[in-house]
């Protein structure tokens, strides 16, 4: 059943000094895992690891934190893998018909790679206003780290889902995303696309 | 060390359990009931009175009877549910700070964390009369889509009832713990709780010791008290063509008809129509009338079939997250009062093409869960010997723990482990009025990811991070968090500053936020304030 204190300790310390590692080593899987494989990591380490097993197991409250939140990050990079997976699962079954470029094994998605300058009209807030929602002060629009030409695609896409015209709209974006293989606003952008398809369908 | 209980705090009413080695054992009130309203007086007499006490004062002076106060823990007033709600009670409301509601009963004021801690004491008292020890520990009980607030609240009440709140634990997985505890089989389960105030669906999986949540949704503002408030408009548009008076405005006769409007409810589970008069109704011109009335249970499944309806689309939503088919499913467990309405085991059956299970108490068996959990957490559920420590009597308050003819477990029993889901897509505003998704719903909890923006504008020193609960990719269509402010940022060109973004939700569901720039080493924490949850220190 549940592992002894010095093993739990041992798992909690070597998820720690990984924790901004790629989502897959943090399950002890390789890097192209199945859904199923994911799943049966983190429910392995969930009968041995979760924090309520080892409550009354000699640990100390300081100690319990530290498991507590070596699970938690270990339950955020399953997150990531199921979907990542979910999506290139997606991207398989679309490709069917269409080419799509296979979605890249990035472990977690970092909006904004530094250094590049955003191409013209993408949506800030002007430069006087305060307040909440507006002001000096928010994180970056993910359609800002899209190269010029995924950008274009994606303003035609806009356009086209603006008339009502949900197929081109998703050709539009298939095609962004064969400019801007690495956006995952992209990427969740088509799945949007495709399960509306659907729902008409 | 005291005792732990499990406690299920309801709308309507609430329940208590602890575990013992043989099942669980129900706390029961002065009338050896296993299940205590959840209701709060403050009689002229003076003094507070809970549960089937409480309730008789409804008639007398309905303006002193606090009920269903889990409608508006942790809510924000000026909400349109809330206002909604807020005609089908006959006590005194007001804003108070932090735009939370407050009950005013004469000159008292008193927050709803208040009112519940008065139901949590009641049960507290009634276990350790019954039990004989301190009860210091408990696990309690909250809808699954219960908010950041609400789950705060409700904490907040179990301090100020003296009690440890241990974990709050989502009532339709402590009802799957209940069922599927020892059992040590692998399957598929729906939860349907349609419960006084609340209504959740829970898809788990339930493999061995483990109780996986697959996917959960709901409306924490449907209930039975929404079939009981449509049935008393009918009766009170009756009441004005019958005796040539509106009772709308006069809360004693509204209440008496809400009661008129529950008994009738119940009736017509049972029977295929509901003829009587509902008595002693003061009329203006100082004479007592009665009103009759006649309904048949068609009439009834006609007036709530827009609820019901909503229940089922909702459930119909929850199989499609889980990605599974109706005949995946293995059990479907009823949980709740609203669920003996014949039309909602009716509507359930043709949705999954199987008869739902009805072999278990939809009033006990969330309470039964959480002894079971708060057994575990405290370490008296010792593998090997069954259940608790607590030696078993058999008395009233006993019940099996293994329903339907389950075969009792074989080999010792492993420790429960619960694999809940965060309810809803947590997300941050990012440029442009979008949200950025953090963490997905139905992630496991606990969870922490963490994620890396960029500044939006050139020589940037502070950056406000607003957080947002919904599953809409625009920030004004989701339901607000709050908002944590990063200050003292060195000026660099946009996209050059990196601020890490981490979100991580408890094992009782409640959100931490914390935001660091790598390179100036500038961080802050928060735990979100939201509008309606408790202020000051009870909030921390």
């Amino acid at each position: 059943m549940s592992s002894s204190r010095a093993e739990v300790l041992l798992w909690a310390q070597r998820v720690i000094a990984r924790k901004a590692g790629p989502a897959h080593a943090l399950l002890e899987l390789r890097e192209n895992c199945t859904p199923e494989q994911a799943q049966e990591a983190f429910h392995k380490i969930a009968r041995t690891a979760h924090p309520d097993l080892h409550r009354s197991n000699g640990l100390t409250p300081e100690e319990i934190e530290m498991v507590t939140s070596a699970y938690a990050v270990v339950a955020g990079a399953y997150m990531t893998l199921r979907s990542q997976t979910a999506q290139t699962t997606r991207m398989k079954a679309l490709s069917k018909d269409e080419p799509v470029p296979s979605a890249p094994s990035r472990p977690t998605p970092v909006p904004g790679p530094s250094g590049r300058t955003p191409p013209a009209g993408v949506p800030t807030a002007p430069a006087e206003s305060t307040g909440i929602l507006t002001g000096e002060g928010q994180a970056a629009n993910p359609t800002q780290n899209m190269s010029q030409k995924a950008l274009n695609y994606f303003r035609k896409a806009e356009s086209a889902l603006k008339r009502g015209d949900l197929k081109s709209g998703l050709l539009q974006i298939k095609l962004a995303i064969a400019a801007d293989p690495s956006s995952t606003f992209l990427r969740n952008a088509m799945a949007e696309v495709d399960a509306e398809l659907r729902k008409g369908s | 060390m005291g005792i732990a209980l499990g406690i299920d705090l309801g709308t309507t009413n609430s329940c208590a359990a602890v575990a013992t080695p043989t099942g669980v054992e129900f706390i029961l009130g002065q009338r050896a009931e296993r299940v205590h309203p959840s209701v709060v007086a403050f009689p002229s007499s003076g003094g507070v009175v809970v549960g089937q006490d409480a309730k008789r004062f409804r008639l007398t002076e309905p303006q002193h009877v606090i009920h269903s106060a889990k409608r508006f823990i942790g809510q924000n007033i000026r909400a349109p549910l809330v206002q909604l709600a807020l005609t089908g009670i006959r006590y005194k409301v007001t804003e108070g700070p932090n735009q939370q509601p407050i009950v005013v009963v004469r000159d008292r004021r008193m927050t709803m964390p208040e009112i519940s801690s008065h139901v949590l004491l009641h049960l507290k008292r009634c276990g350790e009369r019954q039990l004989g020890e301190s009860v210091g520990d408990a696990v309690v009980t909250v809808p699954a889509n219960f908010t950041d607030a609400q789950r705060q609240a409700t904490k907040e009440a179990g301090r100020l009832a003296g009690l440890n709140v241990m974990r709050l634990i989502n009532e339709p997985t402590a009802a799957a713990l209940a069922y599927g505890f020892g059992r040590n089989q692998d399957q598929l389960i729906c939860v349907f709780d349609f419960g006084g105030g609340t209504f959740d669906v829970s898809i788990l999986r339930i493999n061995g010791e483990i109780f996986e949540v697959l996917a959960s949704d709901g409306d924490y503002f449907l209930g039975g008290d929404d079939l009981d408030r449509a049935l008393a408009e009918v009766l009170a548009a009756e009441c004005n063509r019958n005796l040539g008076f509106d009772p709308r405005q006069h809360p004693v006769l509204m209440m008496k008809l809400m009661m008129g409007a529950e008994a009738i409810k119940c009736h017509l589970s049972e029977n295929d129509a509901a003829e009587g008069e509902i008595d002693g109704i003061d009329l203006p011109n100082g004479t007592t009338g009665s009103l009759p009335f006649a309904l048949t249970r068609k009439q009834f499944e006609d007036l709530i079939a827009g609820y019901v309806n909503r229940t089922i689309e909702v459930t119909k939503q929850v199989l499609m997250q889980a990605k599974l088919q109706p005949k995946d499913i293995s059990d479907i467990l009823c949980v709740g009062g609203s669920t003996r309405i014949p039309t909602v085991r009716q509507r359930l059956a043709d949705t999954f093409r199987r008869e739902p299970n009805i072999k278990i108490n939809p009033d006990e068996v969330v309470a039964q869960g959480a002894a079971i959990q708060a057994g575990s957490l405290s370490g008296s559920i010792i593998a090997g010997t069954g259940m608790g420590t607590r030696d078993a009597v058999m008395t009233e308050a006993h019940s099996p723990l293994f329903f339907g003819g389950a075969a009792p477990p074989k080999g010792p029993l492993a420790r429960p482990v619960l694999l809940d889901v965060n309810p809803s897509t947590l997300s941050i505003q990012t440029a442009g009025g979008f949200s950025e998704r953090i963490l997905d719903k139905n992630s496991p909890i606990p969870i922490e990811r963490t994620r890396v923006f960029t500044t939006a504008r050139d020589n940037q020193t502070r950056v406000e991070i607003a957080c947002c609960r919904g599953e809409s990719r625009r920030f004004a269509e989701n339901e607000p968090l709050g908002a944590l402010l990063l200050e003292g940022l060195q000026p660099k060109a946009r996209g050059d500053l990196q601020v890490e973004v981490c979100f991580r939700v408890d094992a009782d569901g409640i959100l931490h936020v914390k935001a660091a720039d790598a390179a100036s080493g500038a961080q802050q924490e928060a735990r979100m304030q939201v509008f309606g949850a408790p202020t000051g220190e009870g909030g921390a």
